[in-house]
């Protein structure tokens, strides 16, 4: 009798402290168009409002030929610089009336085209993202413009150490496999980089067979079936087989790899540190997930505690979790002034032992779960990320139950689990660190880790 | 020209019809305690949480040489330890409770934003309501902070070089007013504020009667005013801060600031006199803005991106401020590019306003632009605690949110050109450029 309260009181305090009411994503409806497009609709009412997004699967920087880095990314801009019946100014200043959205971009797995305006502009909206998708008119002057002005951002990107440091950071990791593409392309890629070459990406990779769609907002479905019909259903589903969409397993580091990239002019030093993560819809995604979120991934997690909290080393020091379908990536960042850098990493090298040797006290797994279902709610908030979470879950094939079974997952974890989630994923011997800044001052404290080679940020290339 | 009127007076009675039927300020509940402190409610249960948002009516607007930076230095100190709660303990039991948070500190105002689950609510207005009066400034944390900032500092301005150019000009085009800092303050304030200056500061601002607090999502306002009263109730009320009275004396003639230092791309920007949002020429300007600035159809990102490939981007426009400020054009040249022929063209753009004003059709897209913005903020619970609060600081009441549309539609196209001569002249004008060193131009 005594025992069994006391086994449900404990049950009570593992409990969350609060509650969840919880929130489900709405099941959408599935509306199949002739040429192979499927659209996933969601109607909400509550304001004048329609996002769409449309994700089109094998079109992402990882599939574009090796060394024409950023052809993806600049394909899907191209596509907005004109098409057959509109010029670029007339699409800018199309949407720019209507105070509309519309962006095109290029994952590493995909592209999307994403668009959000006032229900009234919808039928106007779909018209010109349809166009600019089916009939894009690639004209050589704003090919060159376009160029012109990639070669120039890359250039104002060196200047930023803390912007340099993800690209430089993502050669590094990834090297020859095709996650390794910089999206904002390179100094060699720009050289390479012909007009025929995205016209033949697009040519191959853009299909509406290969397209999934997403709308959420203040818009009957009959109105939008009729708009759909007019639009994107007039993309013609082309009779070539589609392209391959496989990719390579996502690298995974073996022993260090260490690089230090002198700009000599920075006050700080910033670092990456990189280890194998998970692929989407592992079943460690949960465990993965609080376990991230205590180490380094919200404000009072160990890494930023100790060193932004505690030590007053730098304004933010974060880690994530990144997952495609092959693979995943898990990374640590920071930043300090140049003379502490080798301190900084002797805390973090400390904290990542500590997690595998240690794991995680009942207090910490009752407060991230707390956290964790807390603060979901607001992540379906919008039209827009309702349309998001439809798209990766139809793309990663998760079912639209997916974030309940999550969430549940969380609810369930237990200490042991996330301890053991730390010992697999968290890094100790193998990993890649990057470090950009001040190679003067940075480099006698770095030694210790062992040989790094050396960059000069004005070099060309990440 | 009367067609058109029709139709565009038709769009906005429309658009005013909308906001009475989702976002009513009938629907909005204010309340105020003894000690000065208001409160303004908006029930909104679609998710089951709250954005809970305190304004305190300090920025760095109420500092002074030597205190510069000192409004956001006291932003992060509300992290770090009550008499009741220790340092961190603050985020560490918010995040316990299932809540986040951030903070941010302008020119104006001082704004901490919360979000929690609905049953988090008494444990995070109890937390807020301790840090009001309650923070101690222990010596040995405060030093730890001081760096952090300094650290901030260093990332978001000294290593970012439109920030840099962006701070001189600033300073270069207001003399006198306190608009002549940036937020972050100078780095030897930030080395050398005092302990004692800092909690002063502190105890003058963060009082009851100088702040506001928002609160929407998924809660009863009555029993949330019961829970503030209990926990709120007893702060004393502070003496009134010391009202703001410097006023910015007349420019007279062109400023230009140039910086050289060790970069791969130059920047440039050119900043006017403004004024503050409650002056009926914010609106024209405000619309001005996007003809000239905002998106790739604007004339300066035509003229200065596409036709003439000087540069890489545009951005920039006026601000919401309380007291008159600047309307800012920021450019990314490209390497290389001429910058004197960069002011040029800006300068020829801006004739042509003089001139011809707008178009009709440049007119009713500023006016698509600005309620497409405002619906796209309405999204969020955390957008609407956000235009509230803002409207009551800046504009003087929450309630000119519901009323700010009639100040835009105030507007005649026709009475822009005069609008754009009167602020857009030499005397008003200063230009800065950064030029990378040992670098052409």
């Amino acid at each position: 009798m005594t025992r069994s309260l006391i086994t449900i009181l404990l049950i009570i305090l593992l409990m969350p402290v609060v509650a969840m009411s919880s929130v489900k994503l709405p099941q959408p409806e599935k509306i199949s168009l002739d040429n192979g497009l499927t659209v996933f609709f969601y109607k909400n009412s509550e304001l004048p409002l329609v996002s769409f997004r449309l994700l089109i699967k094998g079109a992402g920087s990882a599939f574009e030929p090796q060394g024409l880095d950023g052809l993806a990314n600049f394909t899907a801009d191209l596509l907005l610089k004109g098409t057959k019946t509109m010029d670029a100014e007339a699409i800018a200043e199309a949407l720019d009336f209507m105070g509309a959205r519309l962006d095109m971009s290029a994952a590493e797995e995909y592209a999307t085209a994403s668009g959000e305006c006032l229900s009234e502009h919808l039928a106007r909206l779909l018209q010109i993202a349809a166009d600019c998708l089916i009939s894009p008119a690639f004209k050589e002057d704003e090919y060159k413009k376009e160029l012109a002005r990639k070669i120039d951002t890359l250039k104002a990107v060196k200047d930023n150490p803390g912007q340099a440091l993800r690209l430089y950071f993502r050669k590094a990791y990834f090297a020859d496999h095709p996650f390794g593409h910089i999206s904002i392309g390179t100094e060699s890629s720009w050289q390479k980089m012909t007009l025929a070459e995205i016209k033949k990406f697009y040519s191959a990779r853009f299909r509406p067979d290969m397209a999934i769609m997403a709308v959420v907002g203040d818009v009957d479905k009959e109105k939008l079936l009729g708009i759909l019909k007019s639009t994107i259903n007039q993309w013609p589903k082309p009779v070539a087989p589609a392209p391959s969409t496989d990719l390579p397993p996502v690298p995974a580091p073996k022993g260090k790899k260490l690089i230090l990239v002198d700009k000599p002019d920075a006050t700080q030093s910033y670092f990456a540190l990189g280890a194998a993560g998970y692929s989407v819809g592992d079943k460690i995604s949960a465990r993965a997930g609080i376990m991230n979120t205590l180490w380094g991934g919200r404000f009072t997690s160990w890494l930023n505690t100790e060193l932004r909290i505690k030590r007053g080393l730098t304004y933010g020091a974060g880690s994530s979790f990144q997952s495609w379908k092959t693979g995943g990536l898990f990374m640590a960042t920071s930043y300090t002034k140049n003379d502490k850098i080798g301190e900084m990493l002797d805390i973090t090298f400390d904290l990542l032992k500590k997690a595998k040797d240690k794991g995680f006290s009942t207090e910490e797994m009752e407060s991230v779960k707390n956290y964790i279902l807390g603060q979901f709610p607001p992540t379906l908030e919008t039209n827009g990320s309702k349309a998001n979470a439809y798209l990766r879950l139809i793309y990663y094939s998760l079912g639209f139950d997916y974030y309940d079974r999550y969430l549940n997952e969380i609810s369930s974890a237990r200490p042991e689990d996330i301890k053991a989630a730390a010992a697999k994923l968290l890094p100790e011997s193998d990993f890649v660190l990057v470090v950009v800044g001040k190679g003067s001052e940075a480099k006698k404290q770095l030694e210790k880790y062992g040989k790094f080679e050396e960059k000069k940020i004005t070099d060309p290339d990440f | 020209m009367p067609k058109k009127m029709g139709l565009f007076l038709f769009c906005l009675l429309f658009l005013t019809v909308w906001l009475q039927a989702t976002f009513k300020k009938e629907d909005i509940r204010v309340d105020k305690l003894e000690n000065g402190l208001k409160i303004i409610f908006y029930q909104d249960p679609k998710i089951p949480n709250i954005a809970y948002y305190t304004f305190f009516r300090v920025g760095s607007r109420n500092e002074r040489p030597g205190l510069t930076g000192v409004s956001h230095f006291i932003e992060h100190m509300m992290f770090n330890g009550t008499q009741r709660f220790g340092p961190g303990e603050f985020d560490r039991i918010m995040e316990f409770y299932g809540g986040s948070n951030n903070a941010y500190t302008g020119d104006d105002f001082t704004a901490y934003t919360d979000w929690f689950p609905s049953q988090a609510l008494e444990k995070m207005i109890e937390l807020e309501a301790d840090r009001m009066p309650g923070l101690v400034f222990d010596p040995q944390v405060l030093e730890s902070e001081r760096g952090v900032v300094a650290s901030e500092r260093r990332m978001s301005v000294e290593n970012n070089n439109e920030a840099m150019l962006n701070e001189n000009v600033r300073a270069t085009a207001i003399m006198a007013h306190p608009y002549h800092w940036e937020v972050i303050g100078w780095m030897s304030d930030i080395l050398g504020w005092h302990r004692d200056e800092v909690r002063q500061y502190y105890r003058t601002y963060y009082a009851p009667n100088n702040a506001v607090l928002v609160v929407v999502g998924d809660f009863d306002s009555e029993k949330t005013l019961e829970l503030i009263k209990k926990y709120y109730g007893n702060i004393p009320a502070q003496t009134p801060p010391p009202a703001v009275t410097t006023t910015e004396p007349p420019q007279m003639g062109k400023k230009q600031v140039l910086i050289q230092k060790e970069a791969q791309s130059p920047s440039f920007m050119v900043v006017y006199h403004a004024p503050s949002c409650q002056d009926p020429d914010f609106f024209a300007l405000s619309i001005l803005e996007k003809p000239l600035l905002r998106g790739e159809s604007s004339r300066l990102y035509r003229r200065l991106v596409r036709d003439e490939q000087l540069a890489i981007s545009v951005s920039g426009g006026i601000e919401e401020k309380i007291d008159p400020f600047l309307f800012t054009i920021e450019v990314k040249p490209r390497p290389g590019a001429d910058l004197d022929q960069i002011e040029k063209t800006i300068d020829q753009e801006l004739a042509r306003v003089f001139d011809q004003g707008i178009t009709e059709q440049e007119y009713q897209k500023a006016l698509n632009i600005i309620k497409s913005d405002f619906y796209f903020s309405l999204q969020t619970i955390s957008g609407k605690a956000n235009l509230l609060g803002a409207a009551e600081v800046l504009f003087g009441s929450y309630e000119k949110l519901f009323t700010i549309i009639d100040s835009y539609a105030a507007v005649k196209r026709q009475a822009i050109p005069a609008v754009a001569r009167k602020y857009f002249h030499e005397k008003n004008k200063t230009v800065g450029k950064l030029i990378p060193e040992g670098g052409k131009q």
